[in-house]
């Protein structure tokens, strides 16, 4: 499939790219941006003149983490923010029929859509990348590292930017769409840690009193917490770099519990699984409303 | 000629209400057809079904040999629609906007450069290419649209109020752009609230009310029907006693209709003559011979809006 021939996506491109605004904007992240890692960087210089304190890897550590969060905020908050308004921005312009009378497949518009709100958000995410290998003179980080993170950056940029994109087809205004964005990415974002501390705090207090759960219990409740954070972008970064660091492993560790020897996940794949297959839900869902024809 | 437009017992409810009732015509490839009717009658209602938009309660139709409900795609592709109410892309330039669309028609990039060309040629918009959409007027905005609709040639268009919200002049360049378009083929089927610009450009006349289809087909048999005699308006000065004398006396005249004029100076008298061109030329030379004072003597034609208040009942939903 050749993107550039995307009536859609060229056109959209077109007008994001058009006149300044678009640079402006660039201009001002990356000038942001480079204002936290000064700040990261510079506190951890003035720690590290201590004979305790951090390394010059601990500052690479660091400043990676300050990029990865910029970008995570960017892929669960701004995205969604520019295809919460992609079809309902067009029925609210009055051309959305104007497109549906073409012969424009109802996945191209989708895909054309998609690629041009994407496009945006993974170029600041690309301009950052000098920044973040700021981290890589450092040291501290590993290609892996690198790696593991943009695949869930990249997976969670188009999963999120396809929530925001249902909504936009079936909600009636862009204002509604953009509310249920934001509730759903929050939901996701602040649901699950707050789950699983409902889940502890109860568990701890009415299930187990004071005597220590069985083995399979301890095992289900480790693998229900791995599920839990497989469904959360922060959670899953931090217990995959947890499993990397201590564990010095990618996919599983084991741990043995009352002799029983438990194979524990490391969340990122699971959570690659989840938001991939929920990304091709929303975009099949998404097709499938365009293609409906209305009623009313 | 083949019909390229067929609905058959097309309608459409929303809840309580049968906005379209058991709609039934066909349209001749070529034709050029009004489609009439007060607010509310079903007009964009039948147009949003033929187009694809909306999808009928019950009946079928059927645009170019596509049915609009198993083909669609067939459908988008032999019809150019231009809706009432409609957007335009404001950050686009006008050869941009009407590149877009043509993508999305699946015109052949390489075609499409001097087709453009063509098209603003042909809605005047030549010298507005590198403009921004923004920019233009409304009439121009609307000769765009227009343009948009013919990117990929279709043989049928759909075009609902065309010329709604234009000044005259935007008007009149309208007109002569359907004209034009009518001459180049196509098979046109609007709607319009002006009834004038309808009987000057249609073949054929459809007129809705209440969602229901009350008087259809060629707009001179049409008018034929409703008056099939000729009507003559004789203007003169002073009393129409000797004009109404003569008017009487003559065989080929069925009916005097002596009319009160705000000038009292002159006198209108209008009446309907069965009796060819020849017959008319004597029956002026006879009034002319009696010295009768006249002004102006023509026949007056049944406008489309005798034809809409003598068929429609003044129903709005």
């Amino acid at each position: 499939m050749n993107f550039l021939r995307n009536p859609v996506a060229v056109k959209e491109l077109r007008s994001r790219m058009r006149g300044g605004r678009a640079f402006a904007v660039l201009t001002i992240y990356l000038a942001l941006m480079s204002g936290l890692v000064l700040i990261v960087y510079l506190a951890f210089s003035a720690a590290s003149n201590n004979n305790f304190g951090p390394s010059s890897r601990q500052a690479g550590k660091a400043v990676f983490a300050a990029v990865l969060t910029i970008q995570v905020f960017l892929v669960i908050f701004i995205g969604p923010a520019f295809t919460s308004a992609t079809i309902s921005g067009e029925k609210d312009r009055q051309t959305y029929d104007l497109l549906r009378t073409t012969l424009l497949p109802a996945r191209s518009l989708v895909i054309g859509k998609l690629i041009s709100a994407l496009a945006y958000v993974f170029l600041l995410i690309i301009v950052s990348i000098p920044l973040q290998s700021i981290a890589f003179l450092l040291g501290g980080i590993t290609f892996t590292e690198l790696f593991l993170s943009q695949v869930l950056i990249i997976i969670s940029a188009i999963s999120y930017a396809l929530i925001g994109f249902y909504y936009s087809t079936v909600m009636r205004s862009t204002l509604a769409a953009s509310v249920a964005t934001f509730a759903s990415a929050l939901l996701l974002t602040m649901g699950g840690p707050f789950l699983a501390g409902i889940l502890a705090t109860l568990m701890g207090t009415f299930l187990f009193g004071s005597s220590m759960p069985s083995w399979s219990m301890q095992a289900l409740l480790i693998y229900g917490g791995i599920l839990l954070a497989a469904t959360n972008l922060p959670a899953t970064i931090i217990i995959s770099e947890v499993f990397l660091l201590e564990e010095d492993t990618l996919f599983y560790w084991t741990n043995v519990i009352d002799g029983h020897t438990v194979f524990i996940l490391s969340p990122w794949y699971l959570y690659a699984i989840f938001y991939a297959l929920l990304g091709l839900i929303l975009y099949w869902a998404c097709v499938r409303q365009i293609k409906k024809v209305s009623t009313r | 000629m083949s019909n390229i437009i067929t609905i058959q017992a097309l309608t459409k409810r929303y809840g309580q209400l049968t906005a379209l009732d058991n709609l039934t015509l066909d349209v001749e490839e070529g034709a050029v057809v009004g489609f009439i009717g007060p607010n509310g009658a079903g007009k964009t209602t039948t147009m949003r079904i033929l187009t694809t938009l909306l999808s009928p309660s019950s009946g079928e139709a059927s645009v170019a040999g596509y049915s609009v409900t198993e083909e669609p795609q067939g459908v988008r592709g032999s019809i150019g629609y231009m809706p009432d109410f409609f957007g335009v892309y404001e950050d686009m330039k006008v050869w941009e906007y009407l590149d877009f669309f043509a993508a999305c028609y699946n015109v052949q990039e390489t075609v499409r450069h001097g087709m453009i060309g063509d098209l603003l040629d042909l809605v005047d918009l030549g010298h507005k290419r590198d403009e921004y959409v923004e920019n233009l007027s409304r009439g121009m905005k609307q000769r765009l649209c227009l343009a948009r609709t013919l990117t990929h040639d279709p043989k049928v268009l759909i075009l609902d109020e065309p010329a709604s919200g234009l000044d005259p002049r935007a008007r009149i360049e309208m007109r002569e752009l359907l004209r034009e378009l009518k001459n180049m083929g196509k098979t046109i089927f609007f709607s319009s609230h002006i009834l004038s610009e309808i009987a000057d450009v249609c073949t054929h006349i459809a007129i809705l009310e209440a969602g229901r289809l009350v008087a259809y087909g060629d707009m001179a048999e049409m008018k034929k029907q409703l008056r099939p005699h000729r009507l003559f308006i004789v203007r003169i000065l002073g009393d129409t006693k000797v004009i109404q004398e003569t008017l009487v006396e003559t065989d080929k005249v069925l009916g005097i209709v002596p009319v009160q004029e705000t000038d009292p100076e002159s006198r209108t008298v209008r009446f309907e003559f069965t009796g060819d061109d020849r017959e008319v030329s004597l029956l002026l030379a006879t009034l002319v011979k009696k010295e009768v004072p006249i002004i102006s003597f023509a026949q007056e034609s049944n406008d489309l809006e005798d034809v809409f208040m003598h068929v429609t009942r003044g129903i709005v939903h």
